[in-house]
């Protein structure tokens, strides 16, 4: 006998869900799901009848799953909300350009209006360009502050109320648990706070606060949405790894232990005696900063000296290095003088590190040229002739592991008679269920067109 | 050879955080220096107050033992000026050979133990505690103690364990006439406790869990060596060549046993893991501190009532709705509906979130009076 919807209605459950154990049919499913976020946006008080928000979006699953689900409360319970995505190009090769027309698919899609912003147009720099200064490590600093910043000079643009965000439940929690560990504690408090921000500035707000990425990633396939599901080319070496492995094997134990992360995260308090940092504005680019100067505008400052670590650890340390810059400088500035002078026309050594084309001792300009390699290369990859079938590759690497992705989710949270062997529910349902699951992959061409299958095929038109 | 980086006089025996060296004579004043200071600088204790010293024979526990009895020992100003009650109390697979040794390890200080079995708990009228003996077990309460604590799941039951031995901690320094309480927690067992705290959802309960006082009884529970790491004891117990017994911990995976192999873990490559996690953990307080008028029967911890427009408990009541009624009755919120099902028995009324959450797990009923 098959598991019944746990509403009553009926129909057979394809899911148990992760946040409360209950086995629910698609079409419950899809309404629990969508009152749940309706609920948060409601109680949470999130927006204004006849407001303009902006929708970041990334074409990732969960702000593509944010634009579908806000498109459709906005007509059930007439919210009155004029919604637009706003998306940011950090231009990342091979990930962003990628996800991009994923957005602009959304906006066909949902009929909304799209407008990207370039890291190229607002700073001069791409990601890939950063990378190769920066290297592989703490690459991730700069594509976090540019972005934020990106987004508000977004929003002020398209002249929005608010900022919606696609932030799920999960990636508050790693958030939490993130902020714990290195000691962070004005991030902590206010990380998990639904709205965010101060006077003068536009909030962002996270109506998925409260849904659990793996809803999201079935909400998204069995809607069949369309949505770009890559990770980030430079992402594993992130710190925040570290708190999303804790967070995943704590889920498996227990699923709910998201939520009560959330929870201690809400009701925790910061003693009195702490100094927090005060919002401000930057008193060079006018945009929102904790510190005199924002933390875009010290890292942009730092690409454009030829100091690519300069916002990188400790403030000091970057006030330090400006010295010896400008002592260089000076330096360097005082011997030109004195080989114009002398009628030499051989530049000094010291500051060859700063420009480009010149040979260089210091293992930045090492790191640097090693990058530029790295990126010629896939630049030469994809522009050649093999790029159709180089592309192929990839998007079939990705589709395969989309599948395996949205397979292990349904293995544990579909429910067959597969999830009763493994053990891994701790709510065991005594009935299997005849293969719900297969069937519905089956009945699609591509077993894989809701998480990333359709992607796949849709990359290589481009 | 390098020097130790203290006296800078004597070459260096011990390395800590695979950086700082230190000799053995150093070493030992740093870490005794670490206990004293923590009990000065809160000035908590009065002048030969009854102390009750909870101990368990493991690592923690054999250096606070230690430390305690150096520190009575002294002859000058120095001298601990407290009066200690060594306590134990025995778990409910705990066997008896062990507990003997336990004896043993305090009688040959020629100081005295008193005993108590875990399972009083389930008893109203708790029997007295026995002096430097194994008091004789109620089999009654250790049948129903084993049988509740199987139904937990293991996360539950680790969490709710050191739930009942603060309670009976408490319980037996007032029988004792003890005002305070040490245990003999490390900042290793508090950094684990902190971020298994927080996936439990005691995020609110932290000052009083992890810090270093304890308030929220009238008898202050105390942790003296909240400062000292783990590596540092296990260095100390070689050069003073202690004896520490060895304390069975259950291998069981639990939101407990990942939290810790993850600190230890991360700890091995970022060596300011744990000391930034204690760092954290002192600048997190409560909110309100005065305005509780509510506690927790299980913990003790006040109740904060509706600070937010919506947490993570609303929401996940509403989700606990929404998949279990179907779509027409959902519609009001705040319905009865909402009573019946509520994922949180008794929360913010007689119970906090998590103790809310352990007492759902529970099958047969607690002693409480609700």
């Amino acid at each position: 006998m098959p598991v019944l919807c746990r509403t009553g209605c009926g129909e057979k459950a394809v899911l148990k869900r992760p946040k409360t154990g209950d086995a629910l049919c698609k079409n419950c499913f899809y309404h629990a799901f969508e009152t749940e976020i309706h609920y948060t946006i409601t109680k949470g008080e999130l927006f204004n009848k006849g407001e303009s928000v902006a929708i970041a979006a990334s074409g990732g699953k969960d702000s593509t799953v944010l634009a579908h689900v806000m498109k459709t409360l906005n007509k059930r319970y007439e919210y009155g909300l004029n919604l637009m995505l706003l998306s940011i190009d950090e231009g990342i090769t091979g990930y962003r350009d990628d996800s991009l027309e994923t957005v602009k698919q959304n906006r066909d899609d949902y009929e909304m209006p799209l407008k990207i912003l370039s890291y190229k147009d607002l700073y001069g720099w791409t990601m890939d360009e950063i990378v190769a200064q920066i290297g592989r490590k703490n690459n991730c600093t700069f594509c976090g502050v540019f972005r934020r910043q990106a987004l508000d000079r977004g929003a002020a643009m398209l002249n929005v109320k608010c900022i919606a965000t696609g932030h799920n439940a999960d990636d508050i929690a790693e958030t939490v648990l993130m902020n714990v560990l290195r000691g962070d504690i004005a991030r902590l408090k206010r990380c998990t706070s639904i709205s965010t921000g101060s006077e003068g500035t536009i909030p962002r707000v996270k109506p998925l606060k409260y849904t659990y990425e793996k809803e999201i990633v079935m909400y998204a396939h069995y809607k069949k949405l369309v949505y770009f599901s890559t990770e980030c080319v430079f992402a594993p070496n992130a710190y925040r790894g570290h708190a999303r492995a804790l967070l995943k094997d704590m889920e498996k134990i227990r699923p709910s232990c998201i939520m009560d992360i959330i929870y201690s995260g809400e009701t925790m308090a910061v003693k009195e005696d702490v100094s927090l940092p005060t919002q401000r504005l930057c008193v060079r680019c006018k945009f929102v900063s904790s510190q005199e100067v924002c933390k875009a505008c010290v890292l942009l400052e730092g690409l454009n000296k030829g100091l690519p670590r300069l916002g990188i650890g400790k403030s000091s340390k970057a006030k330090k290095m400006l010295e010896e810059y400008n002592s260089k400088l000076e330096h360097s500035a005082k011997e030109r003088a004195i080989q114009d002078l002398n009628d030499h026309k051989v530049i000094n050594g010291s500051d060859k590190c700063s420009s480009k084309g010149k040979s260089c001792k210091s293992g930045l300009c090492k790191s640097k040229k090693k990058y530029t390699e790295i990126d010629n290369h896939v630049n030469k990859c994809c522009n050649s002739d093999c790029s159709g079938r180089c592309k192929c590759n990839q998007s079939n690497d990705k589709e395969n592991e989309g599948n395996t992705k949205i397979n292990t989710l349904l293995e544990q949270y579909g429910i067959n008679e597969s999830s009763n062997d493994s053990g891994i529910d701790q709510n065991k349902l005594d009935v299997p269920n005849n293969d719900i699951v297969e069937d519905l992959l089956n009945q699609e061409e591509d077993p894989c067109s809701g998480s990333c299958g359709k992607m796949g095929s849709l990359q290589i038109g481009f | 050879m390098s020097f130790c980086q203290k006296c800078k006089l004597v070459p260096g025996t011990i390395l800590l955080r695979l950086r700082d060296l230190y000799c053995n004579d150093c070493f030992l004043t740093n870490v005794s220096h670490k206990f004293r200071a923590c009990i000065g600088k809160n000035r908590i204790l009065t002048q030969n107050e009854n102390v009750l010293i909870c101990l368990n024979g493991g690592l923690g526990s054999t250096i606070l033992l230690n430390l305690v009895l150096n520190g009575l020992a002294l002859n000058n100003h120095k001298k601990l000026l407290i009066t200690p009650v060594f306590f134990h109390l025995i778990g409910t697979e705990e066997n008896k050979s062990f507990t003997k040794l336990l004896i043993e390890q305090c009688m040959n200080q020629n100081y005295d133990i008193n005993l108590c079995h875990i399972s009083e708990y389930m008893i109203k009228i708790k029997s007295k505690p026995k002096l430097n003996h194994i008091p004789e077990r109620n089999e009654e309460a250790h049948v129903e103690m084993k049988k509740k604590l199987s139904d937990m799941s293991s996360s539950t039951r680790n969490d709710y364990l050191a739930k009942i031995k603060r309670e009976l901690f408490i319980c037996y320094a007032k029988e004792l006439q003890c005002n305070s309480i040490f245990t003999a927690e490390t900042s290793t067992t508090l950094a684990i406790k902190l971020i298994s705290n927080l996936s439990l959802g005691r995020g609110s309960q932290v000052q009083h869990d992890i810090g270093f006082c304890d308030n929220r009884n009238e008898v202050k529970i105390l942790r003296p060596i909240k400062d000292i790491t783990l590596e540092e004891i296990q260095h100390y117990i070689t050069i003073s060549q202690l004896t520490p017994l060895n304390v069975r911990h259950a291998q069981e995976y639990s939101l407990q046993s990942v939290a810790k192999l993850f600190v230890n873990d991360l700890q091995q490559n970022f060596q300011s893991t744990i000391s930034t996690i204690c760092k954290t953990a002192e600048k997190i307080g409560i909110q309100n501190e005065n305005k509780h008028k509510i506690k927790c029967l299980i913990c003790e911890s006040g109740i904060n009532k509706n600070q937010c427009k919506l947490t993570a408990l609303e929401a996940t009541n509403y989700s606990k709705i929404v998949s279990m009624a179907q779509q027409e009755s959902t519609s009001g919120i705040g319905s009865p509906i909402e009573q019946q099902f509520s994922m949180f028995p008794h929360v913010n009324k007689y119970l906090c979130y998590a103790c809310s959450k352990n007492y759902s797990e529970m099958k047969s009923t607690v002693p409480l009076n609700i």
